[in-house]
């Protein structure tokens, strides 16, 4: 019989290592509640957290270089279908706050500008909220890279909206548009007036260029020079994309989609038995644990004195706990001393008000807290990735390369 | 920044000003007592400059809870401090009508030893300060069995033998502040912010006041400012302001009491209800603009006044005492904290609670430095008097026989009632922000709406949490002193929601660098810099949903704009690396 592997979780990490499990023979069965922090990301595809990488670069003088990859991550890369993963070089992608920042990798719709060195960029005006061309292109034009790249940005009056609700309509809807031929066609000729009266030769826009896949290289072909989206921090439609290329990864290696929400994991004898809250129990001879961090709901932080009524909460717990019962350890960086790994000494909970962010290169504690592991081994039978891992940078390689290590190891 | 001299006013007797003055008078501290007292000064027809080190209303002013309450608690002995509270609570809610909002109390009773005689105690107490409540708008108390407390506010705990009602009222004091400055500024005075005064010059032989020495802190640079009268209305910094003019910090000394109040993302209750602390102390959940609020500590402060954060231990403290009366509060999301740190009078002793709240004007005279005056002590609720009391000693000493009017005079935005619904018609924008629009602004919303008519691309939400226009943002850096992300959040309430300014502070950045002329990167340095503050004030009041919140708010600001601090202000070597990697790759 199949070695059977369930998944917790459909994020990024869990994927990947439904894909890697599958590509070994097992029978693989991923069980999600909803989306988390994978369907909410902007379409970066980070190996190391980018700042951590600017400021080592600078520290040595010099250039942020990418750093090579494995095979697998490029294989799952590939089969996924959603990112540009270059082999030799960083991507330089354009933030809607106006900054320029290096990324190991893609979502393809986003506009790539460690190409377009010496391009002048033309943004569309548009009406909508997160989308002032004036202010990010006077905020590109005097990034550090895009001035030693001779870069330039220009806003212009392009009709990209076609009816007067686009305004306020939400990004992943705009988005969704853009998915039809004719929508696509009709922005293409906009864009092409637009281009020629501004002798522009690439078009940055919103994160507006489709939601099932990235419309970005159909409408570079029919415009003739690259159009591309800037990046938004959450909640970009580069979360949507990601989703419609899981389904079709999940569809194509045949792994089987619970939608449910495990409550309990247990031992069986040699076997792991899971508990669904609405279906039947599983009972499996390993388990990935992918449920995601504190973004995706994986892991909670409830300091004690939370909902704790009277004077005193009842007792002293940790204050992060899983979303699930399951025999791994967790661990919490609260403060300077990363190896705390046990309840406060204190009835109220940790003092985190120092450490809940990060600062410099020490990770914040809402960011570093999960499930201990060794390599991808939470416990015996148990692997884990992604952002419920203690202590590993919540990027998107990550998540993807632990995924892959715990498929493997499961 | 310029020095130029004001216009001259002819028909005074000028005794005390001389030829070579720049101004008559300088103000140190933006703060609501030192624009208090600009404002006035400058209607009596005295020239005025005023520095502040920061922004206004950074410290005590724009981090209380708001209430211009009537002094209730010198009733028992001192009922004139509290007539004339009231009277002046009266008189600022005149002025400006459009920035209040009403706090009706309940004051729930337990029935432990005695509640019985404390009720009637209360009944009778209260019945007194009713007498008073006409002065400032104020219902009479209403006393209320069990029963009726659980009906009005059904999360009140514990065993009752009844409550009481009072009525007071709350207002906005960083934008009190801001449209007292506003005032002054239009009626001639000139106000630096971000400007901290280096020294204060003083004749060798006579001790008399000379004038001060200021340094930019955005640009560096130095100037000189010549007058013959200084106010130290710093409040916290008084002694460090004594002590720049050569007097030993004592001769202005006051108790430094740090005060936090943790905010909620909602109104969670009808009424502010009242609470003690496990030490005694009172403390209340007050609804509070959209939100809730509950506050106060109380608590010897010395640490950095610029930089003066909440920490676990004081939201615990807090809780812990609010819990007891209204348990849900454990369960409610609470979305960050502020600080400041109130000037009381100088005691050593007592402790804090017992402090006295009144202030006083020092004349300097006596410590050999004539023209220096130092205002300490004071509470929000009589900032106005005692502005009037201060500016009546300058009215004195320029021999100006002209009438304090600030409690007849509106402040901007106050004498005329805009109707926020027109409004929203008329803008095509969503009826609430119309309605806090026209709460921060009162008639003045109309030249936002007007500025937004011309340009109908302003009619954007920036925040919209609060929600703000980004009309408003431009008008608070054009016309109301703004120069940061920090000071428009303290002008509008951009970015104090449940996002914590995730979606709204580098947009906000980019505008306020845009509407000055600045460096796009210097917008993007104090969203940064805001968020960094706004996540370090909301960290040790949080709770499960604002714990996820935030780690989404890591990751939206890592990929936007990079979670550090450093790097914002460092941004040339980023340049200069990648400079060198072009000649490399040449």
């Amino acid at each position: 019989m199949k070695r059977r592997i369930v998944v917790i979780g459909a994020g990024i990490a869990g994927v990947a290592a439904a894909w890697s499990a599958r590509r070994r023979g097992c029978d693989v069965t991923i069980v999600s509640a909803g989306a988390g922090a994978s369907a909410l990301g902007g379409g970066a595809v980070d190996d190391v957290p980018w700042e951590q990488l600017v400021r080592s670069s600078r520290a040595l003088g010099l250039v942020p270089r990418a750093r090579p990859l494995s095979d697998d991550l490029h294989a799952f890369s590939n089969d996924l279908g959603a990112w540009s993963l270059a082999d030799d070089r960083l991507a330089w992608v354009a933030t809607i706050a106006g900054r320029l920042r290096p990324a190991r990798g893609r979502d393809h719709a986003l506009l790539d500008f460690g190409a377009l060195g010496g391009a002048r960029v033309m943004l569309p005006r548009a009406e909508r909220a997160s989308w002032d061309a004036d202010a990010i292109a006077a905020g590109l034009s005097d990034d550090p890279f895009a001035r030693a790249h001779r870069i330039t940005f220009i806003a212009a009056d392009v009709p990209v909206l076609r009816f007067d609700e686009e305004r306020r309509v939400a990004d992943g809807d705009l988005a969704l548009r853009h998915d039809g031929e004719a929508r696509l066609a009709w922005l293409a000729a906009r864009l092409i007036d637009g281009v020629k009266h501004a002798a522009a030769n690439a078009v940055l826009v919103g994160p507006w260029l489709g939601a099932a896949g990235s419309r970005s290289e159909a409408l570079s072909k029919l415009v003739g020079v690259p159009v591309g989206e800037a990046l938004t921090g959450v909640g970009s439609p580069a979360g949507q994309r990601f989703e419609a290329a899981r389904g079709r990864l999940l569809a194509a290696i045949g792994a089987r989609v619970i939608d449910d929400r495990v409550t309990e994991i247990d031992r069986d004898g040699g076997a792991l038995a899971i508990t669904l809250r609405h279906g039947a129990s599983l009972l499996v001879d390993g388990i990935v644990l992918a449920l995601g961090g504190l973004i995706g709901g994986g892991l909670s932080y409830e300091p004690p004195d939370h909902r704790a009524a009277a004077d005193l909460p009842s007792g002293v717990r940790a204050p992060f706990v899983l979303s699930l019962r399951a025999p791994v350890t967790l661990v919490a960086h609260v403060g300077a001393d990363p190896s705390t790994a046990e309840a406060t000494s204190s009835l109220h909970g940790p003092d985190i008000d120092v450490a809940a962010w990060p600062r410099g290169d020490r990770p914040g504690t809402l960011e570093s807290a999960g499930i201990r592991c060794n390599g991808a081994r939470a416990a015996e039978g148990i692997t884990a990735a992604g952002e419920v891992v203690a202590g590993r940078p919540r990027t998107a390689l990550e998540a993807a390369a632990a995924g892959i290590r715990a498929g493997n190891e499961a | 920044m310029k020095t130029s001299r004001p216009p001259a006013v002819a028909n005074a007797i000028k005794p005390k000003r001389r030829p070579e003055v720049d101004v008559d008078v300088i103000v140190i501290g933006g703060g609501v007592n030192g624009v208090g007292v600009a404002r006035d000064a400058s209607m009596r027809g005295l020239s005025v400059a005023l520095f502040e080190r920061n922004d206004l209303a950074f410290g005590a002013s724009g981090n209380s809870s708001g209430m211009i309450h009537g002094g209730l608690r010198y009733l028992t002995y001192d009922p004139q401090v509290t007539e004339s509270s009231c009277r002046d609570s009266g008189h600022i809610q005149a002025i400006a009508p459009h920035l209040l909002f009403r706090i009706p109390f309940l004051v729930p009773v337990d029935s432990r030893r005695g509640a019985r005689i404390l009720f009637e105690l209360m009944d009778g107490f209260f019945e007194a300060y009713d007498g008073y409540q006409p002065l400032k708008r104020g219902k009479s108390h209403a006393r209320l069995s069990a029963d009726e407390v659980r009906k009005l506010e059904p999360g009140i705990a514990g065993d009752l033998v009844g409550g009481m009602t009072f009525d007071e009222w709350g207002i906005d004091g960083a934008r009190l502040c801001t449209e007292n400055a506003i005032d002054a500024i239009e009626r001639g005075a000139k106000v630096f912010t971000g400007c901290t005064v280096e020294q204060i010059q003083r004749r060798d032989d006579t001790g008399e006041v000379l004038g001060v020495v200021y340094r930019d802190r955005t640009t560096g640079v130095i100037g000189r400012m010549k007058t013959s009268v200084v106010i130290n209305a710093t409040g916290a910094w008084a002694p460090i302001t004594a002590a720049l003019g050569g007097l030993p910090p004592e001769r202005a000394r006051v108790r430094p009491g740090k005060g936090i109040h943790i905010v909620f993302d909602r109104r969670l209750t009808n009424y502010a209800i009242a609470a003690r602390t496990i030490d005694g102390r009172q403390i209340f959940l007050e609804p509070w603009q959209n939100m809730s609020i509950v506050g106060t500590t109380d608590d010897d402060y010395y640490g950095d006044l610029d930089d003066v954060r909440s920490t676990s231990e004081e939201v615990r403290y807090l809780m812990q005492g609010m819990a007891r009366v209204f348990p849900q509060i454990r369960s409610a999301r609470a979305i960050g904290t502020y600080a400041g740190v109130r000037p009381s009078l100088y005691a050593f002793g007592p402790s804090e609670d017992n402090l006295s709240r009144d202030h006083k004007i020092v004349d300097h005279t006596r410590d050999g430095a004539p023209g220096l005056y130092s205002m300490v002590g004071g509470k929000l609720a009589s900032y106005r008097l005692f502005a009037e009391e201060m500016t009546d000693v300058l009215s004195e000493l320029f021999g100006r026989g002209v009438p304090c009017a600030t409690h007849k005079s509106p402040l901007p935005g106050g004498d005329a009632v805009c109707d926020a619904l027109t409004l929203a018609t008329r803008l095509e924008i969503d009826a609430v922000a119309a309605r806090r629009l026209v709460y921060r602004h009162g008639s003045r919303a109309e030249r936002i709406a007007e500025r937004i008519q011309q340009r109908p691309r302003e009619a954007v939400t920036v925040c919209a949490c609060e929600p703000v226009l980004e009309g408003e943002i431009r008008y608070a850096v054009k016309h109301e002193l703004a120069r940061t992300v920090a000071d428009v959040s303290r002008r509008t309430r951009l970015g104090l929601g449940a996002c914590g300014g995730m979606r709204c502070a580098a947009r906000c950045g980019q505008i306020v660098a845009e509407e000055q002329g600045l460096p796009p990167r210097e917008g993007l340095r104090q969203a940064s810099a805001f968020l960094l503050r706004q996540a370090a004030m909301r960290a040790p009041a949080l709770g499960p949903e604002q714990a996820r919140q935030d780690a989404l708010g890591i990751a939206s600001m890592r990929a936007e704009l990079g979670v550090d601090a450093e790097d914002a202000e460092d941004r040339d070597e980023i340049e200069a690396t990648a400079k060198s990697s072009v000649e490399a790759t040449a």
